[in-house]
């Protein structure tokens, strides 16, 4: 069953765009990364999805309802943490996240607590006078709080530490093996990778390819790196699948795609040092992504 | 019930703040009433030379202010300033605080519909106009027996009383209207208080000139007379109805245009 399903959503901001005919769907159950830079329309959809825009057209299902419709029948099952963390300053962080529970029914409010423990936050304090990624904890447990079962996180990690991301990742997989399903957003690739399965790939407003994380790594791309002992002829490898090209001295790195065995008849009679053939990063094929449209 | 303690909490000072600033104005005008009544002057022939201009300005029109009814009619015009701007500033600031403070996203996330945030968050607002009301009667009737061998008028301040409620009423609803159609908290206050302004300018203006009295309508300043309310017991219906409606439109149109709106992070 599919937890949401985004089917042809737009959203323009007058005559801004925000996004395009955005369609993908998450499983229930998986971790699903939703990855992109800054700008790329991420929380614009998540905004939508939670109904705090209103999509200009096409249209969105959580649970198999629909999210402007049924909004707050779906939300009493989201846990959402927003990208930027702010919550009323004057309050404390206790009565914050009291506030919080008092909006959904049965919530183990001694939940707080334990969860509080975990992330090591005091809940005694001042909501104004909590560093950035103190802010962020508390958002963390007001998203968790009620027991979603679909969490929407939005940049989640930006202010925690390494120590506290790693504690983070623990609840998620925790939350996750109980049954909860996890939209993820990220511009971070590895951050991505430790937890995601599936992503969709998102580039100035538009969906650019929703992927098996194993099979972008494995087996549609291959790093090549060339050591030459004398010159290079880069026209040698004006190839079909190949990006990426990069020059550097006697060194000459691509990513390349497609059926190995003409890589390997296009290599014949190269003069090399070494070949090294590698699985390249999410980085890198991120990056390919991107370029990829930037080419002429 | 969350969200209109919440609401009640938050605002708990400025409403304290508020009343004081009240009851210290009635004190202090009705020690001057004692000045007046003191002095032996003849205050009406006084004020006959002062001109019109002036007069209409500080409200002081055709009563006889050596009478404590005719005096304390003209604390109507300060009271009708003070509480539109009290009650504009909150309809204006309660509906789009959050957007202001960055933390729509934590509310309008939650398992509610957005009528049902807005809808406990007017009705602090009712009760915070309505404390200011009572808090005007309390003190009004107070100071007034002080100065009128303990009899303080309840009758009297008590209609004066519910006129400025239904004004309060009326600029809530203004201010609710303005804070969500207005793309944030500090356009929507500027543009409530300047049309509060231009409202009590055109009253100016109506009693100044004769000719203008057809304006009278656009200006809810002039719905109620304070003289009217408390030498003749009269209040005008029309007017309440008036302001009635107007108010219920605007609380609906501020559901409408919230409903629809796109709430910024």
């Amino acid at each position: 069953m599919n937890v949401i399903e985004i089917n042809q959503l737009t959203k323009y901001y007058g005559k801004q765009r925000g996004i395009e005919n955005v369609s993908f769907s998450v499983e229930e159950g998986e971790i699903f990364g939703f990855i992109g830079p800054n700008g790329a329309g991420k929380s614009t959809t998540i905004r939508a999805l939670l109904s705090l825009i209103h999509p200009t057209s096409g249209s969105a299902t959580i649970f198999g309802k629909d999210c402007i419709k049924y909004g707050n029948e779906i939300r009493r099952d989201i846990g959402y943490l927003p990208s930027e963390v702010f919550y009323y300053e004057h309050m404390k962080v206790r009565e914050v996240l009291n506030y919080s529970a008092s909006f959904y029914d049965n919530v183990d409010t001694s939940r707080i607590q334990s969860l509080a423990e975990v992330m090591d936050l005091d809940l005694n304090k001042r909501i104004d006078d909590l560093s950035y990624g103190n802010k962020k904890k508390v958002g963390i447990i007001q998203g968790l709080l009620h027991e979603p079962r679909l969490i929407i996180l939005d940049e989640p990690t930006g202010g925690l530490d390494p120590l506290m991301q790693q504690k983070f990742f623990e609840l998620i997989r925790m939350e996750n093996q109980k049954g909860a399903t996890v939209l993820f957003s990220s511009h971070i690739l590895s951050e991505v990778q430790k937890l995601c399965a599936r992503v969709a790939i998102i580039k100035d407003g538009s969906i650019v390819r929703v992927e098996n994380i194993r099979d972008m790594q494995k087996h549609n791309y291959k790093k090549f790196t060339l050591d030459y002992r004398g010159v290079i002829d880069v026209h040698h490898f004006n190839l079909e699948g190949i990006t990426n090209l990069t020059v550097d001295e006697n060194t000459l790195h691509f990513l390349f795609k497609g059926d190995i065995n003409r890589m390997v008849e296009r290599l014949q009679g190269q003069n090399l040092m070494n070949l090294l053939v590698e699985e390249p990063s999410l980085e890198e094929i991120f990056m390919h992504y991107y370029q990829k449209e930037e080419q002429p | 019930m969350n969200v209109f303690k919440k609401e009640m909490k938050a605002n708990i000072k400025s409403l304290i703040i508020w009343c004081c600033a009240q009851v210290f104005i009635i004190f202090a005008g009705m020690m001057k009433y004692q000045g007046f009544a003191d002095s032996q002057v003849d205050v009406n022939a006084l004020f006959a030379a002062f001109p019109e201009e002036i007069m209409v300005v500080f409200g002081i029109g055709s009563v006889d202010i050596t009478k404590v009814a005719g005096f304390y009619s003209v604390f109507f015009l300060y009271f009708m300033l003070l509480a539109a701007v009290h009650a504009t500033m909150f309809g204006a600031v309660v509906v789009s605080k959050e957007e202001r403070d960055h933390c729509a996203d934590f509310v309008y996330t939650k398992p509610v519909r957005r009528f049902q945030v807005i809808t406990p968050k007017l009705l602090a607002g009712v009760i915070n106009i309505l404390i200011f009301n009572m808090v005007t009667f309390a003190a009004s009737v107070f100071f007034i027996a002080q100065h009128n061998d303990g009899d303080g008028l309840i009758d009297k301040v008590s209609l004066t009383m519910l006129a400025l409620f239904f004004l309060q009423l009326f600029f809530l609803a203004l201010g609710a209207l303005f804070g969500s159609i207005l793309k944030n908290t500090k356009r929507a206050t500027a543009a409530a208080s300047g049309l509060v302004m231009g409202f009590f300018v055109l009253s100016v203006a109506v009693d100044l000139y004769d000719k203008l009295a057809f304006l009278k309508i656009f200006t809810p300043f002039k719905y109620f007379e304070g003289a009217n309310l408390m030498i003749n017991d009269q209040l005008s219906f029309n007017s309440a109805a008036i302001l009635l409606t107007v108010s219920l439109v605007f609380f609906v149109l501020t559901f409408v245009a919230f409903n629809r709106r796109d709430l910024s992070t």
